[in-house]
């Protein structure tokens, strides 16, 4: 989270133009935006519901919250481990951002379909750099995932096993780091208004998705049994918002 | 001029055909060499599974130098699908296997290179399985 606002402070920082003639901005923004972004062997189609407050005098920042539905599609995509005790060597939240990875406890679980479709709560962050450009952030907060049942190959110890059914995880959290839960989108993104209705958007997505075994567990070395995987996914995409 | 709607119609239906990629196996008959002074170790003839048709015979061979092993698909003539990868499996199902790889041709004969040194008294049958869809096509119990 912390390199995300980094990032995003500098995106606002770096390219911030005044604009003169700026019109007065509105009290609450209400949108509906659309978007889909494509990366290697996955794709995600998102839909989601903002509602933004502008902040100060010249409400040019915003804060709001939102409600996002997303669909993750994947092909024979891996899924690392994901309990952030296995996975990182520091697990005090915050600084796992900067903890390194504990690979000897990786195992890879190759999911040769996955099909996941969550519903998020977002929290959204956003700059109007000029009448035109908006710059933002949302990340999903809490929610719920359905999704369809796969087949998997679980790489373990040496050994290769075929999971018959591995499934979403159910619940999603956002904790911070490896200590998420669940299927979890977020987005930073420039958008172009069109005009006081319509606008189109760039996108960079990092996008967590989360498969649990069914039938076959990793063992960790320390013989911590683990159903838990992780794909970290990045990806580009375009998206398109009704303002109401 | 393409209108918003036109343009989300044509970026889904894009996102749909990189999203279908079923790549069926080559079907041009295998031609790879076998070492005439490899010693055969194990052999078995393939039986169809529950969601493909195979025939031929699956061979264990040593190379001449002792230093590595091989499994040999000989005569093979494979039902085609996507996704098909050759196991060497301790059951007859792919449960505990090690994969040597896509399947090369649906035909003809194939070598597949074995890293190490597996206990071949575990790893008792070669499999052709379609990985992605996770369908057994055909199986040889090796002895």
């Amino acid at each position: 989270m912390k390199k995300y606002l980094l990032v995003f402070l500098i995106l606002i920082g770096g390219i911030s133009v005044s604009s003169a003639q700026q019109s007065k901005l509105p009290k609450v923004n209400q949108l509906a935006d659309f978007s889909a972004t494509i990366g290697s062997s996955q794709q995600s189609l998102a839909a989601s519901y903002i509602y933004n407050w502008g902040v100060g005098k010249k409400r040019k920042f915003e804060l709001g919250i939102g409600l996002r539905n997303t669909a993750y599609f994947g092909v024979k995509r891996d899924f690392w481990t994901a309990p952030a005790k296995l996975a990182r060597t520091n697990t005090t939240p915050f600084l796992i951002f900067f903890a390194g990875q504990k690979t000897e406890n990786w195992d890879t679980l190759t999911v040769q379909r996955a099909f996941t479709n969550s519903l998020n709560v977002t929290a959204n962050l956003g700059y109007h750099i000029t009448n035109k450009l908006y710059a933002g952030f949302n990340i999903d907060v809490i929610g719920f995932t359905v999704g369809q049942k796969s087949s998997a190959i679980l790489k373990s110890n040496g050994s290769t096993k075929t999971e018959p059914a591995a499934k979403p995880a159910a619940f999603n959290l956002l904790l911070t780091g490896d200590h998420d839960l669940g299927t979890l989108n977020s987005e930073f993104f420039l958008r172009y208004n069109i005009n006081k209705t319509w606008s189109v958007k760039g996108i960079y997505q990092f996008l967590f998705v989360e498969y649990e075994t069914t039938t076959i567990k990793q063992t960790a070395p320390d013989g911590t049994q683990n159903d838990r995987f992780r794909n970290k996914a990045n990806n580009f995409g375009v998206g398109v918002a009704y303002h109401f | 001029m393409i209108t918003m709607k036109q343009l989300l119609l044509l970026a889904f239906t894009a996102m749909m055909l990189a999203a279908c990629k079923k790549e069926a196996t080559p079907t041009v008959p295998g031609m790879d060499t076998v070492d005439s002074s490899a010693m055969i170790n194990q052999t078995g003839a393939f039986i169809n599974g529950p969601y493909g048709n195979v025939r031929g015979t699956a061979k264990i061979i040593t190379a001449s130098d002792s230093a590595s092993f091989s499994l040999v698909l000989q005569d093979m003539s494979i039902s085609n699908g996507p996704d098909l990868h050759v196991y060497l499996s301790k059951e007859i199902q792919p449960v505990n296997f090690i994969d040597l790889g896509k399947l090369k041709s649906t035909s003809g004969t194939q070598v597949y290179s074995i890293s190490g040194t597996p206990d071949f008294s575990q790893y008792r049958y070669a499999l052709i399985h379609c990985q992605q869809f996770n369908h057994l096509f055909g199986s040889a119990e090796l002895k």
